[in-house]
């Protein structure tokens, strides 16, 4: 059992209150994410978590257990930072080990769990080296090593891609997710990123200037996000908002949207009319960029290379079932 | 419960103890005792009259005077002489890096030990220094024994012995000015001279403002140099604050030395704060 | 290399010279020659070279006092390095991560310290309060009271480079404070503890000022202190004195050929920071 459970979680730094009262359950086994914009809070809430932030109120229970005011290392977790938090000064395997040496387990002991996870994560080799000699997935390997070795209940991941190249990043997505398969521990993992969310979460938690927008599974929120926010944030491109006159032209409330992907292009006639801006074309796909009458710009998502050109009138519609309304 | 800081108060206990114990405690005690007519015997209470005193005996007004010619004329020369001497080690000239170590070194070396040096080399008769005069046919002066000249005297050795230091910031200081300043300013048609003035001198201000407070903060309490080269003589002409302290200490004033200690204290606050904030001021319009 | 820097190098050399290693020259040869020959300080080597006679003088001069001033001056600065190294760092190290009132305070005490002469007299007064006057121990814990503003200076702006994540990796890791600061954080501040090492060895080793008034008597002699008192002995022997100046002058000249980088991070990180 290793849930993690907040209940009210405040937090303020004099008097900006950066956390508005979180309160969230994440199952035990889970891999959960935090995802939203710079400033959402989404790294103060998973320091808080980590007992490196100490919450002005609410309470933290980690497997049952209330940990509020625990220490970190009381609370059955381990980090892995954005930056690797590697000691520049020790080896690897020194590194691995630092925490056990800490706790002054003996030589032997600690030998024997550093070839375990140097084992595991395939760094049998590089024991000897001092980080400044690794590759950027080495070093992340290492930082996970670090914490794997103390066994831990939760697993605590802030930003661990952002300093790696694109290609590296999607090698490390598909290696973190095994991991997790393989672990089985429940898993905390902060991105800005929502491709990282959507492709590694079982739940995702979109957050927002301090507050929860939406929990959910990524296709989820994917199909049904709870709030224009989280409709924004979700999918890329992003999804077209519309508001005011025009959104209740279509039928909404306040707010009217439809993703890229669901907007179907034809010569000949449809909803909307406008004319084609900029075509961005990536290959397998093409983004058109269009000015629409009496809607704004809309963007549209078509396979492959279909011949629009920038002048071009053409016509719009939207995927029936796939228009959200607030 | 209040959890505790990984980075505890209690780290700065040791160095804090020290610094109050030898230091703090002495400079508060020092502003009581300068008030008190003190010698190795006793302490009694004597108001005003240790200032009084040294602002009214003359040999004690001239350290004061001294000790202000002094700072001035060794922090002028060394600024001066510092940024020239630094433009010129950074010009890529053949032999730089030795040049460099040459004009650094004596700042390394015992104070005492260049202080008996020149004291030796002016020797009035038999110094280096007027024997090699002589030798062109110049009548070299009396460096130490003429009473108008010795305080300069000690001054010029005193820059001779750090000028590397101020020649030492003022190249970090160049370090920093970006080339694109120049190569900009060739292309606008500037000439060396004017690049030196419309670009490096105002470019180089921080490490100005550095060398400036801390060659006036060292020239302001300066005491080895002096001690081994005149030992304030002759008479009184090249006393300063420092050693007019010491002497008063020697002869077992010590409310009066104390009170010379105050002096100086006060001297260098009332000099170096309000010109730190104006030129720090002046740095951050830039 | 442009011929106008060739010919500006070779004018700025000779220069350099006259003004600045003929004085170190002067005493090498004037160090080498007999009391007779050294009588006139001038440019020229010696006529009979007796540079080790010169030297077993010096070093026997007083009953050998120059090789206690040695053992002292020894222990001064290895002790106050040893206190202003581990003190400074641990101060630096708090001041940096911890931002508060206080700590804000205590730096302006720190930049204050630099720039305040020290209160002799009433100084020396404590000292005999607490019966550190003329010991050794005494002494050295004056030179960490006024070594500790430059160097929590110089330790404070380096720790700001030190990232904060491994401070947090090693709190989670379970670390106490003072395991996080003597595994983690100490190690990282080699290269500036070896700058610090350096610029205040030399600055204690050369104290003149601070070991004349706190630690008189025969037998607390420090080097400078012992240059200092030869001087009237060697009033007719130049000769020895030139010799027991050059004795002086080699340690820090033996640093600085070692530690020069050192010296120059030191030097200006301390001024452009000060």
């Amino acid at each position: 059992m290793s849930d993690v459970v907040l209940k009210g979680l405040r937090k303020s730094f004099g008097a900006l209150e950066v956390i508005k009262g979180v309160d969230l359950h994440v199952a035990s086994g889970e891999f959960c994410v935090f995802v939203g914009p710079s400033g959402c809070g989404k790294s103060t809430l998973l320091r808080m978590i980590s007992g490196l932030e100490e919450q002005t109120s609410g309470m933290i229970e980690i497997g049952g257990r209330d940990v509020s005011r625990a220490e970190p290392k009381d609370r059955g977790i381990a980090m892995v930072f954005q930056s690797y938090a590697l000691y520049p000064h020790l080896t690897v395997r020194e590194n691995i080990g630092f925490g056990l040496s800490l706790a002054r387990r003996p030589k032997a002991e600690i030998a024997e769990k550093v070839a375990e996870v140097a084992r595991v994560l395939q760094l049998e080799d590089y024991l000897d080296r001092k980080p400044k000699a690794l590759s950027g997935g080495q070093r992340q390997r290492v930082a996970i090593g670090r914490s794997i070795i103390r066994d831990p209940q939760v697993f605590l991941f802030d930003e661990p891609l952002s300093n790696l190249d694109a290609a590296l990043r999607a090698q490390m997505r598909i290696e973190l997710t095994e991991l997790h398969a393989r672990l089985g521990t429940t898993m905390i993992y902060v991105t800005h990123d929502q491709v990282e969310a959507m492709t590694m979460a079982d739940k995702i938690v979109v957050l927002n200037g301090g507050r929860i927008e939406q929990v959910g599974a990524p296709m989820d929120l994917y199909d049904n996000p709870a709030t224009p926010f989280v409709a924004g944030f979700i999918g890329s491109p992003k999804m077209n908002l519309y508001e005011g006159e025009t959104a209740r032209a279509l039928g909404a409330g306040s707010v009217y949207g439809i993703r890229p992907e669901h907007v179907t292009l034809s010569e000949s006639g449809g909803l909307w009319t406008g004319t084609v801006r900029h075509v961005e074309r990536l290959g397998a796909d093409s983004i058109i960029h269009i000015e629409a009458t009496g809607l704004g710009p809309l963007v549209a998502r078509v396979e492959g290379h279909r011949a629009f050109a920038p002048g071009q009138i053409v016509h719009a519609s939207p995927i029936d079932g796939r228009e959200v309304r607030y | 419960m209040q959890r505790r800081s990984p980075y505890p108060y209690w780290f700065l206990l040791p160095a804090g103890t020290i610094f109050a114990v030898f230091f703090l405690v002495p400079t508060v005690a020092s502003f009581y005792f300068s008030l008190t007519y003190w010698d190795p015997f006793e302490a009694r209470f004597a108001g005003f009259e240790n200032y009084q005193q040294f602002f009214s005996e003359p040999f004690l007004a001239r350290g004061v005077m001294n000790t202000l010619i002094f700072a001035v004329l060794t922090s002028g020369l060394k600024t001066v002489l510092g940024l020239l001497l630094a433009v010129l080690l950074t010009s890529g000239l053949l032999g730089q890096s030795l040049l460099r170590s040459v004009v650094f070194f004596p700042v390394l070396v015992s104070t005492i030990g260049v202080g008996l040096l020149f004291q030796e080399l002016m020797h009035p008769t038999e110094g280096a220094i007027n024997v090699a005069l002589e030798a062109v046919g110049i009548d070299g002066p009396g460096w130490l024994t003429n009473p108008s000249l010795a305080l300069v005297s000690v001054a010029l050795v005193d820059v001779w012995r750090g000028v590397g230091l101020a020649t030492l910031i003022y190249i970090a200081g160049l370090a920093t000015i970006s080339p694109d300043y120049y190569e900009a300013a060739r292309i606008d048609g500037a000439t060396r001279w004017q690049q030196f003035w419309r670009v490096t001198v105002p470019l180089v201000r921080p490490a100005t403002t550095t060398v400036i407070i801390l060659s006036l903060i060292g020239g302001l309490r300066l005491f080895d140099l002096i001690w081994a080269m005149t030992r304030g003589g002759p008479g009184f002409a090249s006393d300063v604050l420092a050693s007019v302290i010491y002497k008063q200490y020697q002869a077992g004033f010590w409310g009066l030395s104390t009170a010379g200690n105050v002096i100086l204290f006060l001297l260098i606050a009332l000099l170096i704060v309000p010109l730190a904030l104006h030129l720090n001021r002046r740095e951050a319009d830039l | 290399m442009r011929p106008r820097q060739v010919i500006l190098g070779i004018v700025s050399m000779a220069v350099a010279f006259v003004i600045f290693v003929i004085p170190f020259l002067l005493v090498i040869f004037t160090a080498g020659k007999t009391a007779a020959d050294a009588s006139q300080i001038d440019f020229t080597p010696p006529v009979r070279w007796q540079f080790w006679q010169n030297l077993v003088d010096v070093v026997q001069t007083r009953d050998y006092q120059l090789l206690l001033a040695y053992w002292n001056s020894t222990v001064i600065t290895v002790g106050a390095i040893a206190g202003l190294v581990i003190f400074g760092a641990m101060v630096g190290y708090v001041m940096q991560r911890r931002d508060t009132r206080l700590t804000r305070a205590l730096y302006f005490v720190v930049l204050s310290g630099l720039m305040i002469p020290p209160a002799v007299v009433p100084t020396i007064w404590l000292l005999q309060e607490i019966n550190l006057f003329k010991t050794l121990h005494g002494m050295i814990l004056i030179q960490i009271a006024y070594g500790l503003g430059f160097t929590v200076l110089l330790y404070r702006s380096f720790i700001a480079a030190i990232p904060r994540d491994l401070d947090e990796a090693a709190i989670i890791d379970g670390g106490t404070p003072l395991q996080i600061f003597f595994r983690v954080i100490l190690p990282l501040l080699k290269p500036v503890t070896v700058t610090i090492i350096v610029v205040q060895a030399i600055a204690i080793f050369n104290d003149f000022t601070h070991p004349l008034y706190y630690l008189p008597g025969a037998e607390n002699v420090t080097v400078q202190i012992t240059l200092y008192n030869f001087q009237s002995q060697f009033v007719s022997q130049l000769n020895l004195l030139f010799m027991n100046i050059l004795l002086i002058t080699i340690p820090p000249l033996l640093v600085f050929v070692f530690f020069n980088r050192q010296i120059v991070a030191g030097m200006t990180a301390g001024g452009v920071k000060g």
